[in-house]
This record gives structure tokens, C-alpha cells and sequence, in this order.
């Protein structure tokens, strides 16, 4: 147990570069899991907990909320039209959100694939893929419709009726909107994801930042694109 | 191959569930526009913030269900040292991540709409901490919650967090806008 302590702190300083020689060894030697032994390295009775999450998240969540802000800078180009729609407002956390989600499912779900060796080559001819994509899309596309029809009760119900010209432009942005970044964030993690893999790291750890990101940023420039075209 | 399957069911209940949240969120922002949308530079602010809230708490959900799944955090207890530690640097995390988007609010309204708004900066840091006080303690007793009771946290808690997030911290901004 000693001898394990005396490797595990060997370990907790060692720079990562592919893989940790002492993951390996540990794990051949006392059965214990990589996983164990990564968390317990990063978490362990003496590792520095706060320190050791500040330090690998800060830099990507600043990343992400410059992104972010740049996103929320084209709304804030369009402000006079977009709080005169009040099912846009009561649409917008929905559509960043919403998207934001089946982009972590997609993301995920192909890592996994990945690593359980189901996607040799051309990912397009799998038939789980092909599958789980037309799944998300058609479940984006009713969840989109099923929010819009909720933003325009809401509206009306607090006193901001709507016509149908407008029920409808909503509608339509709605659909555009989520037909063409969920395109975009299948075709990111799907290219971004085989990159990676083939780079032997875990696609987990990079796209889902990249496919929340690009989710913000796409969704808030795409809505004041539609708004200025549509409205 | 059955379309509507075990998966697609999941992720509907799952989206269905985090919708309402961000309807919820989204009707706040409607009903209080006039009091938040409009201060300048509000609208670069807003979806900064609840990008950030849903990334610090789905961040130490995920990291609070591997230690559940790995043996390593014990679901009975919550004053242990791992918890404390995810907790403390969630709170750093959120201040810090504050004071630079409301940095970047202030700076881009300055510099491309010429409003001087440093209040931006100061409801930033205070809906951060109060959202903080609100969401970051509810990740944590949730997260437990949901493992003690025979649940994958991981299935549950993005959605979760995400649209309690989105809630969170648009009650945080208006109680921020009326202390400033």
C-alpha cells in the first residue's frame, strides 16, 4: 500500500503527454482501474481539489464566454426589433439551450462509438449513426415546434396577442434555425470527432466544448441574420 | 431497427423536461424586459451568464458522478473533503468567470455603442454569487440524490442543471438589477 501511495504521488506530477507510464504499470500490477487511478491523481487525499479544477477549466470557460458575449453583441445590434417579439425572447435561453443539449447527446453518443471500435472509416455508412443522427434531427425539429407553440401561448396569454403573419415568421425561424446548426454540429463532431480519436485522445473532452460553443455563438448570429432578413 | 426506441424516448422526456426550465427562464426575460433587456449592454451580458452557470454546475456534476461511479466520493455524505473542494472551486470559478464577462459587457458597449455602463460589472459579480449560492449546493445535493436512488447522474443532471441554471440566473440578474 505504501509502494502504491509512493507511485501514486510519482504520478500526480507527472506532465501529461500521451499516456502515463505509471497509469499503465499501476494498473497491470495491482488490477486497478485507469479510470481509479486518473481520478484519484487529479482528486486524491493529496491533491489540491480547488486548485486542480481552476486550472484545467478556467481558461476554456473564459473561452467560452467570450464566444459567448460575441454572440449576445449581434442580439444586442438588433435590440430594438428582437423586444418588440416577445415569443423571440421567450424563445431565446430555449433555442440555446435546446440545441446546446442534443449537440452534448451527438457528441457523446460518437465518442462512445468511437471508442467501442463501432466507426472504422466512413462513419456515413454505419447504420447506428446514421440512425442516431436522424433521431436527433427529427426530435429537434418537434421540440423546436412544441417550444414555439409554448412562446406564443405564453406571449398571448401575458397580454402580447399574436397575428398569424408573426406565429408564423416565428415558426419559420424556429425551423431554419434548428435544421441548420443542428446540420452544422453533426457535421463538427462527426469530423472533429474522428480527428481526434485518430490523434488517440478521448473526443469527450473536446466536443462538447466545441459543439456548446459553436451552438451560442451560431444560434444568437443566426437569430439576428433571420430576425433582420424576416422582421 | 425500431425508430421511436428506448433511446429516443429518453432524450424526449429528458428535452421535454429542460424545455420547460428555459421556458420558464425565457418568459422571466419576457416579462422583465423592459427593466433588463433594456439596460445597455444587458444583451451581451445574458447569454454569457447562462452559458457559464450550466458549464460550472454541469461541469461539477459530471465530476461528482464519476467519483459516485468510481467508489471514491461516498453518496451518504456531503461534508466530505472532495465535495467541499468541487464546491470552493466552483465558487472561484463563477466569480472569476463573472468579473470577465462583465468586463467584456462593459468593454463592447464602451467601445462599439459608446455607453459607459460600469454598472455591468458590479450586477455581474453579484448575480454570479447569488446564482452561485442557488445552483452550485443544488448540483451537489441532486447529484447524490439522484445515485442514492439507483439513477445515472450523468443521463440526468446536463439537462437538469442546464435549465435550473438558465432560471437561477435570471432571478439572480433581477435581484443583482435591484440592488444596484
Amino acid at each position: 500500500m505504501r509502494l502504491f501511495h509512493q507511485h501514486l504521488q510519482k504520478l500526480k506530477f507527472l506532465e501529461r503527454k500521451k499516456h502515463h507510464p505509471l497509469v499503465h504499470q499501476l494498473h497491470k500490477k495491482y488490477g486497478i482501474s485507469k479510470k481509479t487511478l486518473f481520478y484519484m491523481k487529479e482528486y486524491g487525499p493529496h491533491a489540491n481539489i480547488p486548485r486542480t479544477i481552476i486550472r484545467e477549466s478556467l481558461g476554456i470557460l473564459l473561452l467560452a464566454s467570450v464566444i459567448s458575449s460575441f454572440g449576445g453583441l449581434s442580439l444586442e445590434y438588433i435590440k430594438s426589433t428582437l423586444v418588440s417579439i416577445i415569443p423571440l425572447i421567450i424563445l431565446l435561453p430555449v433555442l440555446n439551450g435546446m440545441i446546446g443539449n442534443y449537440g452534448i447527446i451527438m457528441s457523446s453518443k460518437f465518442s462512445t462509438m468511437l471508442h467501442e471500435g463501432k466507426i472504422k472509416g466512413r462513419w456515413w455508412v454505419v447504420s447506428s449513426i446514421r440512425k442516431l443522427f436522424m433521431q436527433i434531427f427529427v426530435l429537434a425539429i418537434i421540440t423546436g415546434l412544441l417550444s414555439a407553440i409554448a412562446a406564443l401561448a405564453i406571449s398571448s396569454i401575458s397580454g402580447h396577442p399574436f397575428t398569424s403573419m408573426l406565429a408564423s415568421k416565428v415558426m419559420f425561424i424556429v425551423i431554419l434555425d434548428v435544421i441548420l446548426l443542428i446540420g452544422i454540429l453533426m457535421l463538427v463532431s462527426t469530423s472533429a470527432g474522428v480527428y481526434f480519436f485518430s490523434k488517440e485522445e478521448d473526443p469527450n473532452n473536446f466536443l462538447i466544448p466545441i459543439t456548446t460553443s459553436i451552438t451560442d455563438l451560431g444560434n444568437m448570429v443566426l437569430l439576428s441574420v433571420l430576425i433582420v432578413l424576416i422582421f | 431497427m425500431d425508430f421511436m426506441d428506448r433511446n429516443f424516448k429518453e432524450i424526449f422526456a429528458a428535452q421535454l423536461l429542460a424545455i420547460i426550465g428555459f421556458l420558464v427562464a425565457g418568459s422571466l426575460l419576457a416579462f422583465y424586459t423592459e427593466k433588463l433587456l433594456l439596460i445597455p449592454g444587458m444583451l451581451i451580458l445574458i447569454p454569457g451568464f447562462l452559458e457559464m452557470r450550466g458549464n460550472i454546475s454541469g461541469t461539477l456534476a459530471a465530476r461528482l458522478s464519476s467519483g459516485l461511479f468510481l467508489g471514491v466520493i461516498d453518496p451518504t455524505k456531503r461534508k466530505t473533503r472532495a465535495i467541499h473542494g468541487n464546491l470552493l472551486a466552483s465558487f472561484i470559478l463563477s466569480i472569476v468567470v463573472c468579473l470577465a464577462l462583465g468586463l467584456i459587457a462593459f468593454a463592447l458597449s464602451f467601445f462599439l455603442f459608446k455607453v459607459y455602463m460600469p454598472k455591468l460589472i458590479l450586477m455581474s459579480l453579484i448575480a454570479g454569487f447569488i446564482s452561485n449560492l442557488i445552483e452550485s449546493p443544488l448540483a451537489v445535493v441532486s447529484t447524490l440524490y439522484f445515485y442514492r436512488k439507483g439513477h445515472d447522474p450523468h443521463n440526468i443532471m446536463g439537462p437538469f442543471v442546464t435549465a435550473v441554471g438558465d432560471v437561477s440566473s435570471i432571478i439572480a440578474l433581477l435581484i443583482a438589477m435591484v440592488i444596484v
